[in-house]
């Protein structure tokens, strides 16, 4: 029974934790990156199952955990005002091609990441940036001004 | 032209009149000024300050570990315990027990309280005692005679359940045949 309430636990701590790194972390998956996210999983592992190795321990740990996701995004769906709190709100980092210094300097992004941003979508200058939107995955959308091509 | 005034759904405040060409469900107070209680600053803040007062704590050994080292005297012999008095589930330790003999003693025994055996598993006793028993629920180590001025150490290595999670009382005695000669009174926490 403990094993489902270390999910529960882990599940909500993990939660509590994306949300506040912010999602500059999330939405870059450098190499490095890659390491700590199999580093985390890892780690996270012990806490959950700990000695357990039955096949039953780990149903009951994925379960549970497919369950409060499920419960999370029902949430989210059913109740708009939570989804500030359980997803975040949209940032606007450009508008009408000037860069927004304050949004970007909250998200932690930089220029170069913003034009990087930019070039991925096949945007050479931010002067044809009508409005950029820090969405809350954390990826950069981007809405053209009205006659750049 | 599509102008954004009526952004108004699920309560979102709508957009200054004459504003053109903002995206659907964007509003510039809330997602460019960022006037929200989503973006308040001192709440992640302040989450922020309790992982690190988390971890913090834990550099300082609250959640155990680190052994500590407890000295029971009295005139016939000393009793030295080095073992952590805080543990965490899963984790291996040793708990090393010195007997220091002020006079020559025949029929040393150590008593530890059912709170060591208590989920947790006692992987290594060495050097083996001569005998082991249980009396109300404790256990018994009989070690045999020390000569006057001669040291005794018995360790046991030992791995914590998972489970076995909260507050037990450990206490360890030491004996001279059945005479009691000291005592460490102590408690072991188990942090999940």
């Amino acid at each position: 029974m403990d094993i489902v309430f270390r999910a529960v636990f882990i599940f909500f701590v993990l939660y509590l934790l994306m949300r506040i790194i912010g999602r500059r972390e999330l939405s870059s998956l450098e190499p490095f990156d890659l390491i700590l996210l199999v580093v985390l999983g890892d780690a996270v592992q012990q806490g959950l199952t700990q000695d357990d190795y039955s096949l039953t321990g780990a149903l009951l740990a994925i379960g549970t955990i497919a369950m409060l996701q499920l419960g999370v995004s029902y949430a989210n769906f059913r109740f708009p005002r939570l989804r500030p709190l359980l997803d975040g709100e949209p940032i606007v980092v450009v508008r009408d091609g000037k860069p927004i210094e304050r949004n970007l300097r909250r998200e932690r992004v930089t220029l170069d990441d913003l034009t990087s941003a930019m070039r991925q979508q096949n945007i050479a200058h931010i002067g044809e940036v009508q409005w950029a939107v820090m969405e809350t995955s954390g990826a950069i959308s981007f809405i053209k001004k009205s006659g750049s091509s | 032209m599509v102008t954004c005034q009526a952004q108004d759904w699920n309560g979102l405040s709508p957009n200054p009149a004459r504003m053109a060409d903002i995206p659907d469900r964007i509003v510039l107070r809330r997602h460019l000024e960022l006037r929200s209680w989503a973006f308040f600053r001192p709440i992640r803040y302040a989450l922020l300050g309790l992982i690190g007062t988390f971890l913090v704590l834990g550099l300082f050994n609250v959640y155990g570990q680190n052994p500590q080292t407890i000295t029971a005297t009295s005139a016939k012999a000393d009793l030295e315990l080095y073992a952590p008095d805080r543990v965490r589930g899963g984790l291996l330790y040793e708990a090393r027990f010195t007997i220091t003999a002020h006079q020559k003693l025949n029929h040393v025994v150590l008593r530890l309280q059912s709170g060591w055996a208590e989920s947790q598993q006692m992987n290594t006793i060495e050097p083996s005692p001569i005998a082991q028993t249980s009396r109300n629920g404790d256990l018994l180590f009989t070690l045999g005679a020390i000569a006057k001025g001669q040291k005794y150490t018995l360790y046991i290595e030992f791995q914590v359940n998972p489970t076995n999670v909260g507050r037990r009382s450990a206490d360890v005695a030491l004996y001279e045949g059945s005479e009691r000669i000291l005592t460490i009174e102590r408690m072991l926490k188990v942090f999940p």
